[in-house]
């Protein structure tokens, strides 16, 4: 993929995730922050479906838009065909054992399996 | 001067006081970027221990929920106040919003990108970050 496009993606889930984090954020500040950490609490927002959801998309556009970004740095220090190889296949796949990690919990909270 | 005295590596491409607030912004965001993937990830970590059932959560609640952890956390507020609004002074800078118009390099070849509306932008970065960081200690300090 050219890097220009990769920036482009880069650009796009930095907004996106701005937009829903801060949403995120403010679900905690609807009670108490601790009381809004409370087992129950916790539970009933992952069996929300559409805040699970969201929940899922942070983290997809999160995971996303940090293992480039940590790509990009680590391509700034070094270069060489191997090395630009090896960063950019680890920071995938890292991105997508981080992915079905977190998809892991949202699926699971949120069909009850707990 | 030979060449080898002017090599300063990476001690003197990370010295911030050379380069102005830019090379400051350049390091911030580097720093507060890499902060937040951790944090990102040993969030992911933290909330998959929902899957241990009541018990488990609150063990690790125990863990974060301390001065220490409230403390972490409001500077993980900071990193992400700054790392944002410093992101879209540059994701504005690449799209030639803010760098000035082009113009014939003439002594002493001031940077025309490097003007007084990205000073700003980088000064209100900080700015924010401190005062969500306050904000954060506030509502978590506050209960």
């Amino acid at each position: 993929m050219r890097e220009s496009t990769i920036m482009k993606i880069h650009y796009g889930t930095a907004l996106a995730a701005v937009a829903l984090v801060a949403v995120h954020i403010l679900m905690r500040l609807t009670q108490g922050f601790a009381e809004s950490l409370e087992y129950e609490n916790v539970l009933a927002n992952y069996k929300f479906i559409p805040y699970a959801a969201m929940l899922e998309l942070i983290l997809i556009l999160l995971s996303v838009h940090g293992f480039n970004g940590l790509r990009v740095i680590l391509l700034e220090l070094k270069q060489g065909r191997l090395y630009e190889k090896a960063v950019s296949y680890g920071c995938l796949a890292a991105m997508f054992g981080l992915i079905a990690y977190g998809s892991r919990t949202i699926i699971m909270t949120n069909m009850g399996m707990v | 001067m030979t060449q080898d005295e002017n090599k300063e590596g990476i001690g003197g491409m990370a010295n911030p006081t050379r380069y102005g607030i830019e090379r400051v912004a350049y390091w911030l965001m580097r720093l507060s970027g890499l902060g937040l993937l951790a944090y990102f990830v040993a969030h992911i970590y933290e909330t998959s221990n929902i899957l241990r059932g009541q018990v488990g959560w609150n063990e690790f609640l125990e863990l974060t929920q301390t001065t220490g952890g409230h403390i972490f956390l409001a500077i993980v507020i900071g990193m992400c106040v700054f790392h944002t609004v410093n992101g879209v002074r540059v994701m504005l800078g690449h799209g030639g919003v803010g760098v000035g118009k082009p113009a014939r390099p003439d002594y002493p070849y001031d940077p025309a990108s490097q003007n007084y509306r990205h000073k700003i932008g980088i000064y209100s970065a900080i700015l924010l970050a401190a005062i969500a960081m306050m904000y954060g200690m506030a509502v978590m300090f506050g209960e």
